[in-house]
């Protein structure tokens, strides 16, 4: 293998941990919204610690190898497509990264219910449900749809 | 350098292709870390069975079916009939095929943990190969070595 595809391979192995890292989150996250027991929703938001690992990982892996493939792919750092995926990528990591805060107070808040009676609380689900939380984190999660389709097809290049 | 010359008409299939990869990669980690995490739990063993048995319906099947259907749509651009495949290609039908079988097993065996109210321990174990695999495929697909 060459320095591109050693480049490229890596660059993928970034967008696949990233990538794949949200659709675990989100899939936690789904069932953790179906669920009223504070320990259930803490069992099912610290599982979602696993997905920000590979989040983490994957976007040091998909920006570094990315902005290294622009170069010697021979693109320029100024393209639409570039540009634009790399507003989107700060942006989306952001959102992400808002709505995981979010989520962080949600499962501290569970944790203290669980520790005393696990009852179910109105208080708790209007915090698992909070839309301004869903809305941080499932935007993230469509702002990389939209990534990948800006790499696909590449739009001006 | 293929993505520098691709054809438009191939991005669409290889979009569809990679989406459908990656979530059937999350979907199948997902089965790995609840069926694992339900190892160091009494409590909610029936939580975290309905939880893969719903993944595996609605994520791992759907997405598993995405990324081979799509696979086909793009392979039948890129190597028409009478054009030889390269290995990385190989590499994906192993792989892609070898998963199916394996998550059908693992399906099977969702089915049984939901009613058991217990995770079999197959299940994640099956699941991590999968991911082991993926890993394999999306390397070499993309590097093309």
């Amino acid at each position: 293998m060459d320095l591109f595809q050693w480049l490229l391979a890596l660059h993928v192995t970034g967008a696949f941990l990233l990538m794949g890292g949200g659709v675990i989150a989100a899939i936690l996250n789904l069932a953790a919204l179906a669920r009223e027991r504070p320990s259930e929703i803490v069992l099912l938001f610290g599982l979602i610690r696993v997905a920000v690992a590979s989040i983490l990982v994957g976007s040091l892996l998909a920006l570094v190898f990315g902005l290294w493939l622009v170069h010697e792919a021979g693109y320029g750092y100024g393209d639409g497509w570039v540009v634009a995926a790399l507003v989107l990528f700060v942006l989306g990591n952001a959102m992400g990264g808002a709505g995981g805060r979010r989520d962080e107070r949600t499962a501290a808040y569970a944790r203290e219910l669980a520790a005393s009676g696990d009852a179910p609380s109105a208080e708790l689900r209007a915090h698992v449900h909070d839309p301004i939380s869903l809305a941080l984190s499932y935007g993230s999660g469509l702002i990389l749809i939209v990534i990948l389709a800006l790499m696909t097809w590449k739009p001006g290049a | 350098m293929l993505a520098l010359i691709r054809p438009d008409s191939w991005n669409l299939p290889l979009f569809l292709h990679i989406f459908g990869a990656i979530t059937v990669f999350g979907a199948t980690a997902t089965l790995a870390i609840a069926g694992f995490a339900a190892r160091r739990t009494e409590e909610h063993q029936q939580l975290l069975a309905r939880t893969i048995a719903r993944t595996w319906v609605l994520g791992v099947l759907p997405a598993w079916l995405l990324m081979r259907i799509a696979a086909e749509w793009i392979a039948g651009k890129e190597f028409p009939d009478g054009v030889e495949t390269p290995g990385w290609v190989g590499v994906g039908y192993i792989v892609s095929e070898g998963s199916g079988a394996l998550l059908l097993v693992a399906g099977i065996l969702v089915w049984f943990s939901v009613r058991r109210g217990r995770v079999m321990l197959a299940v994640p174990i099956l699941a991590t190969i999968c991911v082991l695999g993926y890993a394999v495929a999306w390397f070499a697909m993309s590097g093309k070595p």
